[in-house]
């Protein structure tokens, strides 16, 4: 499966995410050729432990996640990061989850926007929304790079190509920028050879540095 | 045909006390009866058999999790080339008068497949190895006005945890004999009668009732068997 990165937006310390830097940066992706193709959408579930009055919330994962990838209409993705795991597994597994009713799927995540070819890249540009709600909590990419499934002869390429893409946001003047983390696939059991889990893994942990990020604003605030 | 393969052996079993002797001789009629339904089977079925070797994990959740009792069954199919994970559900039973008149046990039951980490995710999210079994036996899948499923299998326990080339028979000689089909609310009776009609093509060897309903031995097994396996099928029972 080709090579992913997936980025997300920081925003410039004392400033928050909006539509308009969203936009800017759609035209971009257009202005350096991205082609547009169609639209995607990912979708990723925060699950909480139902517990006893007795008992030791330490004992249970808080960040247990769920993760529906367009590219795998037919799989979920079950990620606890602090504990290194991924699961792979059919969609009927939510329908496990609810049956055992000891964890519940609390707020929820959408992904979406548009899709856009360039060369052998496939990109994507999305916001990040909550199930219910319209407000923008943040804004993610996706870099694909369709020749390469290794992720670590792709390395270069997949840099240099970052490169260029900064380099063409950064005449825009946005107040942030693209960040991409990258995960230790190595310590969630997985190969180099890239897979949907990987995918899940950069996702969970693009959420863990928005929630850090957003807890951190809120405490500056505060 | 005995499970002996000398005069000799079986002399020296008889000095051996005559519960041994009994056990062993009744295992060599189980022994004798599994050929012979592998044969009917396969005349019925017109598919061939597949093996089974399932590793079964039962897991709880430990206490405090959930505001009930949850149970999920981890199965890791061991005749795969890499092993294979299945997560499975099994909910509540039908019940109530209808339930009664049903010669099925109607229950609802959830399954996916899974990665093989699956055992630590569970674990991670708190639940507990309650016991843990080693089904093996054979299998065979067919359409006969409904997706039929009939697995006869040993179910044996594991001395060690996860040591599956140490498990030894729950009950030796005795075999487990399932037959399963899937089913939706708009067609289970349908699907129950294909299963009921289905069963009784193993009336001469074995009556199958719902589980926890004992119907003992068909008087007329044995014979049934030794005709099978005396003409590799051709019999007509």
């Amino acid at each position: 499966m080709p090579v992913k990165w997936v980025l997300h937006w920081q925003p410039n310390a004392g400033t928050t995410v909006n539509s308009q830097i969203l936009t800017e940066v759609s035209q971009c992706v257009e202005g350096i050729n991205g082609v547009k193709e169609g639209r995607w959408k990912a979708t990723l579930t925060f699950y909480r432990p139902m517990l006893r009055e007795q008992a030791n919330m330490a004992e249970f994962p808080r960040d247990f996640l769920g993760i529906s990838l367009p590219e795998q209409p037919n799989k979920y993705y079950f990620v606890i990061r602090g504990q290194r795991l991924v699961l792979e597994a059919d969609l009927t597994i939510q329908t496990i989850m609810e049956r055992l009713q000891s964890y519940k799927a609390r707020v929820a995540l959408n992904f979406e926007g548009f899709q856009y070819q360039l060369g052998d890249f496939q990109l994507r540009v999305g916001k990040v929304v909550p199930n219910h709600a319209e407000s923008l909590r943040g804004i993610l990419m996706e870099v694909e790079y369709l020749p390469i499934s290794s992720w670590d002869k792709s390395h270069q390429i997949m840099e240099e190509f970052f490169d260029i893409w900064q380099e063409a946001l950064s005449k825009r003047s946005l107040p942030g920028h693209f960040v991409h983390i990258e995960p230790s696939f190595g310590e969630f059991g997985l190969s180099e050879q890239y897979t949907s889990q990987h995918t899940a893994i950069q996702y969970a942990s693009i959420v863990a540095q928005m929630i850090a990020t957003a807890q951190s604003a809120q405490s500056v605030r505060n | 045909m005995g499970c002996f393969s000398n005069v000799k052996e079986w002399k020296s079993f008889r000095l051996v006390k005559s519960r041994a002797e009994l056990k062993s001789t009744f295992s060599a009629k189980i022994q004798i009866h599994v050929e012979a339904l592998e044969i009917l089977l396969q005349g019925l079925c017109g598919v061939h058999r597949e093996r089974l070797r399932i590793h079964e994990m039962c897991l709880k959740s430990g206490p405090n999790l959930g505001l009930v009792a949850s149970e999920v069954r981890l199965l890791c199919d061991l005749e795969q080339p890499e092993p294979a994970w299945t997560v499975k559900h099994v909910g509540g039973a039908m019940r109530g008068a209808g339930a009664e008149q049903i010669s099925v046990l109607v229950r609802t039951m959830v399954e996916s497949k899974a990665s093989k980490n699956v055992l630590r995710v569970f674990y991670a999210l708190g639940y507990k190895l309650d016991h843990e079994l080693l089904r093996v036996g054979f299998a065979f899948h067919f359409q006969r006005g409904a997706q039929i499923t009939i697995t006869v299998s040993s179910v044996n326990k594991m001395l060690k945890l996860h040591a599956t080339d140490e498990a030894v028979p729950v009950t030796p000689g005795i075999q487990l004999v399932e037959v399963t089909a899937p089913a939706s609310s708009e067609n289970y009776t349908e699907v129950v009668a294909a299963m009921s009609s289905f069963c009784e093509y193993l009336a001469p060897l074995l009556h199958l009732s719902k589980p926890g309903v004992s119907t003992g031995v068909v008087p007329t097994a044995a014979a049934a068997a030794a005709s099978l396996m005396s003409d590799g099928g051709g019999t007509t029972l």
